[in-house]
């Protein structure tokens, strides 16, 4: 019985592959868009009404929008690309302090050409986007150097900026590049294709989670690097592996299309992490200097691990595609 | 009194055999190796729209190959740490000769013949005595082993003919490894990666070595433009996520320029080069990444970062009049300009690592 429900799931794959591209388009990608493009909006209207640095609703509104990109960041193909946009908006990680840097030398030299937004969005991309506007909201130094009335402007600059960023991809996935998801045309030479480049995005964003949201505050026994966890200024690292394996579930599961016992077992493994990630009570990963609750974090990021084996072993092979002969090699 | 048949005979024979040239064999523009669809592994011809002129087994993964510059033969080099390489004639496909290095050491992957084809050099590892090594093989007497020298470093990878001087340059990748722990990395603390310039009879003429915070660098892959610029490829050794160059341009009796490297789009190369290949006017430089899925191009005048072409698990690079060929692990073969990729081949195999031009 459950040989001929798998022999069905099979069958139906393939000729359902522009469905599910279509669905996962309109269901999934369209909407975290939209929403990351509303959330932005938000934001720069919250910061143009109060742009100090403690500001409630200027806080809730950059959480609220950070919340979307984080939630939308592992479609990283197509309209994020274009003009370097997700690097716009999310320059992490940033291995050499660029962004505090980039920020410190405006605020030191007072460059009025931030207040024009065609010509801010020209500057650095250390100097843009969320990571940027967490050190000109949270950092004890960067939010409290210089003159006051310029780090408001800074900081209404870099939030615009923000909310034409997400506007274009927004704008882009709509009139667009959801064409191109539901049919091979132009960019996508056959629905395989498209089924790839959807699979890259799960596989991809759990790497991201894996060796950098995880891995980089892990560091090693011997050399943990608490001070690199993700947007711990804000204390929002362990908020960001939740809300990533909150939005890239429903991507998997999709994936699998009818082969329920794979979607079970996908089901079964996201639920695994995310009780494991609330369990853990350390919004920041300091923990990973500490042998004891080091073990715990440890344990999450294998957890991860083996979510990522389950796709490559299984939820990979049924939708053909091979593993990565040349990207696995390592020569 | 050399009868008129006997002068025919001659004249076919001279053809067919001492002279026989490259059109014998198709006239193949590529070689790869690759991987058919039921696993087994081989070196094959590809014509300059990536049909499949010849096809020839392989006992292990192949990586890279070399043409000899005049004879239509080609030898295909095991993968490290593999052993073999096979001499193949490019007209039958058929073996001329297989070469085994030395006991206490193996290939790397990647050789090249002289610039008269009498001599055939392959990067290889001296592992017992953690040394890379240089071998040396009498092309012009059935292969035989001649000599061995030191490479310049340790991890010797690609090798190619210098353009602007008679001599090799050689990818010194640094890395320490030993057949017995498979593929591990047993030196990164003290790790460093050079470029090393030696004659065809192993002096070391120059040696670049990268900044003390790239050190882990590791120089691996190489293209040589005809004015004698030496591109290469990086793959780093360092944490995961950090901003660095994977390409980067040398002309021996100067520094190294290091393009892209604040480029945050570099960081969709995951800090590995693949390949790296010129353009054919030396405009353009480009570097795959088969782990980012994506070719990057890159100006060499500039050195920004002009164009990604994103192509899952693409890796072979090769120069084309309109740009670069490129070939993937999914058997596709692509023509790439600066904005547009012309899917021109799809095999039903995967092409591994390299894709090598033919002169």
């Amino acid at each position: 019985m459950r040989a001929l429900a798998l022999i069905t799931a099979l069958a139906a794959a393939p000729a359902a592959a522009s469905d599910m591209s279509s669905s996962i388009t309109d269901r999934l990608i369209l909407p975290a868009f939209k929403d990351l493009a509303s959330s932005s909006q938000a934001l720069a209207e919250a910061a143009e009404a109060d742009c100090s640095a403690k500001s409630k609703t200027l806080r809730a509104a950059y959480g609220a929008a950070f919340d979307a990109w984080i939630a939308a960041s592992h479609y990283r193909f197509g309209p994020t690309e274009t003009d370097s946009r997700a690097f716009a908006l999310a320059f992490w990680p940033d291995s050499r302090s660029k962004t505090p840097k980039a920020l410190g030398s405006l605020i030191g030299s007072e460059d009025a050409g931030i207040t024009d937004p065609a010509g801010f969005a020209s500057y650095s991309i250390a100097a843009r986007g969320f990571y940027a506007l967490e050190y000109l909201l949270y950092d004890p130094e960067l939010s409290a150097v210089g003159s006051p009335d310029y780090r408001c402007a800074l900081t209404r600059a870099v939030s615009t900026d923000i909310a034409a960023t997400a506007q274009a991809i927004a704008a882009d996935w709509e009139k667009n590049y959801a064409t191109e998801m539901r049919v091979p045309a132009a960019r996508y030479r056959s629905e395989e294709e498209i089924t790839q480049e959807l699979l890259k995005a799960l596989t991809t964003g759990l790497q991201v989670l894996d060796d950098m949201r995880l891995g980089r505050p892990l560091g090693t026994h011997d050399t943990p690097r608490p001070n690199r966890a993700e947007a711990r200024r804000s204390g929002r690292s362990l908020r960001h592996v939740l809300l990533s394996l909150n939005a890239m579930e429903p991507l998997a599961i999709a994936l699998a299309q009818k082969n329920t016992e794979l979607k079970a077992d996908l089901a079964h493994e996201f639920s695994k992490i995310r009780n494991r990630a609330e369990t853990l009570d350390d919004p920041v990963f300091a923990g990973v200097a500490d042998p004891a609750s080091r073990i715990r974090i440890e344990a999450l990021r294998q957890q991860v691990k083996d979510l990522r084996s389950l796709v490559s072993d299984r939820l990979s092979p049924a939708l053909g595609v091979a593993a990565g002969f040349n990207s696995l090699d390592g020569d | 009194m050399t009868s008129r048949r006997g002068f025919l005979a001659g004249l076919m024979a001279s053809t067919l055999t001492p002279q026989a040239s490259w059109a014998a064999a198709g006239s193949p523009a590529f070689l790869s190796a690759g991987k058919d669809a039921s696993g087994a592994f081989l070196l094959a011809g590809l014509s300059r729209t990536g049909e499949i002129l010849f096809r020839h087994p392989l006992p292990g993964r192949g990586h890279a190959a070399a043409a000899h510059p005049s004879r239509p033969e080609a030898v295909a080099f095991a993968r490290r740490p593999g052993r073999f390489a096979d001499v193949i004639d490019c007209r039958t496909g058929g073996a001329l000769a297989r070469l085994e290095p030395p006991a206490g050491r193996h290939f790397y992957g990647h050789g090249v013949f002289s610039p008269d084809g009498s001599r055939l050099f392959t990067t290889e590892n001296d592992y017992e005595n953690a040394r890379g090594m240089i071998g040396v093989w009498n092309a012009a007497d059935g292969y035989c082993r001649i000599a061995s020298f030191s490479s310049g470093g340790l991890g010797p990878h690609d090798m190619l003919l210098r353009r602007d001087a008679p001599g090799l340059a050689v990818a010194n990748g640094g890395i320490e490894t030993h057949p017995d722990s498979g593929r591990a990395k047993l030196n990164l603390p003290d790790m460093r990666s050079n470029l090393s310039y030696l004659s065809l009879e192993g002096e070391i003429q120059e040696q670049m070595e990268l900044p003390q915070d790239l050190r882990l660098n590791s120089i691996r892959h190489l293209a040589v433009h005809a004015d004698g610029t030496v591109g290469f490829a990086m793959q780093w050794q360092g944490d995961t996520g950090e901003l660095v160059p994977t390409a980067g341009l040398h002309l021996p009796g100067s520094e190294p320029r290091l393009m892209a490297g604040d480029d945050a789009r570099v960081l969709n190369m995951q800090g590995y080069g693949g390949s790296i290949a010129f353009s054919a006017d030396g405009s353009r430089i480009g570097v795959t990444s088969p782990r980012g899925g994506v070719l990057q191009v890159l100006d060499t005048v500039s050195g920004a970062l002009l164009h990604e072409h994103r192509m899952g698990d693409v890796c072979g690079l090769a120069p084309s009049s309109g740009g670069f060929m490129a070939s993937t692990g999914t058997g596709q073969f692509i023509a790439v300009s600066d904005t547009a990729q012309h899917l021109l081949h799809r095999a039903n195999l995967a092409w591994d690592n390299h894709l090598i031009p033919l002169a």
